[in-house]
């Protein structure tokens, strides 16, 4: 990735300083290269990441408010709930995206909803469905393996001094499982964003959908548009995941096992 | 003995599956006393006691506990472990919660003290003891011995009117067993009503009231333990003492 980078800035530079063509060169450094065609798209690439980010996070946040009682249900529910919960799961992850995301928007058919100064087209929230419900689906998973991870003597203890089974799993098994689910949720983060650009199936246009119809109007900055999106997604997942790195130090338990 | 009946346990049984692990267990405990149930492994022991305060659920008999029964269906389970502290082999302390963290939930998720108040009830259980140096500490940074004593700090923060013990010592290197059997002594001296299963016959025949002598789900004797460790009137009981001594 460093030495993509090295390149695109060094032809960057010898483009503005107008310097002559180098003979034989790979398509990405030197005449050939059209990196000025991709920085004049910039705001439009921009958009793109923008719906991304944007996919990405409230999908994320959905499929933890629903896949975190999914997967708590799962080890601790039972009965009818718990058979239901695991099958949607089941469906949801047997599913492939693109399947999900053209149900929900054309056989679902979900509303544009309208928040007062946004409004949400049917498609994003189509889009936002379909990944947070999958994404709740896997991260129901996480959760799962992680609360049935802490030691059973933890629940025994809670109850001991006479906390309800809810209270303990609150106050002393949720603790220490979300603090174990850190590194599953990084793989489900990065999966979840690399995955919004599926979006296009149902007419959407974010980062990649973008980037295509860019080198598909200039076939010749193929190389240059693919790299530059490479590098929006390295920044945006190498950022997350240092920032889950660093949640996972900050509420490591000391001397114990790491988050 | 003032035979106040404060604990009274009566042909309590209890099965696993088809397996029966308790045959009409009786004993009876006044306040204040020390009651240790021996026996060797498997012989139900732990089970009779975590039948006390419910956390295993025994399917016959009654168990009395200042007149009322523990194993009514109707008993609210939580109020009854409010007043029944339970120590465990393996610590079992909330990894993620310091000393005081550990000792403080109780007192302010059940009791429903403030933040300061539990915090100031744990530290004082804490010092009680002999951890006023450790209350920021984690469990993973404690010894075993202090460990288990944060574990008895936990159950005396909810200011028990009866305290279970299951075998507190038993995973604990030999040399850190004495901090916690000399925390327990200071229990017993303060006049706690303690219900202690242990191997630790020393302990026992020092501190005990009574001694129950469980085999194979069944009290085989119960007695004094001058009486039991002296004159045991069963052959099993003797046999069990002598192979006990000789791994003393």
């Amino acid at each position: 990735m460093a030495a993509g980078w090295t390149v695109a800035l060094a032809a960057v530079e010898s483009a503005a300083a107008g310097a002559p063509p180098i003979g034989g060169a790979p398509a990405i450094i030197g005449d050939a290269a059209d990196w000025e065609f991709v920085f004049r798209n910039a705001d439009y690439l921009g958009v793109g990441v923008l719906l991304t980010v944007g996919l990405t996070v409230a999908s994320i946040l959905l499929g933890f408010v629903v896949g975190f009682p999914a997967g708590a249900v799962e080890v601790y529910g039972g009965g009818y709930l718990k058979r239901a919960v695991n099958a949607a799961g089941v469906v949801l992850r047997g599913t492939p995206i693109v399947v999900i995301l053209i149900v929900m928007y054309f056989v679902v058919g979900v509303p544009q909803i309208n928040l007062g100064v946004v409004s949400i087209s049917s498609a994003v929230t189509a889009g936002i469905l379909g990944l947070g419900l999958r994404s709740a689906a896997y991260q129901s998973q996480i959760f799962r393996a992680s609360l049935a991870s802490v030691d059973a003597g933890q629940l025994e203890a809670g109850r001991s001094i006479g906390l309800s089974r809810l209270e303990a799993v609150r106050y002393v098994v949720v603790p220490q499982a979300l603090r174990r689910s850190i590194p599953g949720f990084q793989n489900e983060f990065t999966i979840v964003l690399k995955d919004t650009s599926i979006v296009f199936a149902i007419g959407l246009a974010e980062l990649l959908t973008r980037g295509y119809d860019l080198f598909s109007e200039r076939t010749t900055a193929v190389l240059e548009v693919i790299l530059f999106i490479s590098a929006i997604y390295f920044v945006l997942t190498f950022t997350t995941n240092r920032a889950l790195d660093y949640l996972g130090d900050y509420y490591a338990i000391p001397e114990g096992e790491s988050a | 003995m003032s035979d106040d009946g404060f604990l009274r346990v009566a042909d309590v049984s209890k099965w696993y599956g088809d397996e029966q692990v308790l045959h009409d267990v009786s004993f009876e405990m006044d306040r204040g006393d020390v009651t240790v149930l021996i026996g060797p492994s498997g012989s139900g022991k732990s089970t009779m006691l975590r039948c006390v305060n419910r956390l295993a659920e025994a399917q016959e008999g009654s168990i009395l506990l200042d007149g009322e029964e523990v194993l009514s269906p109707d008993l609210d389970v939580n109020d009854l472990r409010r007043e029944v502290g339970m120590v465990f082999q393996g610590f079992n302390l909330f990894a993620h919660l310091t000393a005081v963290g550990n000792v403080a939930l109780g007192p302010r998720r059940v009791l429903g003290l403030s933040e300061a108040a539990a915090r100031e009830r744990a530290e004082a259980q804490l010092e009680r003891v002999g951890l006023g140096d450790q209350f920021d500490s984690y469990p993973a940074e404690l010894s075993g011995g202090q460990q288990q004593r944060v574990g008895i700090a936990r159950a005396l923060a909810m200011e028990p009117k009866l305290l279970l013990f299951d075998e507190p010592t038993s995973a604990l290197d030999p040399e850190l067993i004495g901090e916690v059997l000399e925390v327990m002594h200071g229990l017993v001296d303060e006049g706690m009503t303690m219900l202690v299963v242990t191997h630790e016959m020393s302990f026992a025949r020092e501190v005990a009231d009574e001694i129950v002598f469980l085999d194979d789900g069944r009290v085989v004797e119960r007695g004094p333990p001058d009486q039991l460790f002296e004159r045991p009137e069963r052959e099993r009981t003797g046999r069990f003492l002598e192979r006990i001594a000789s791994h003393d």
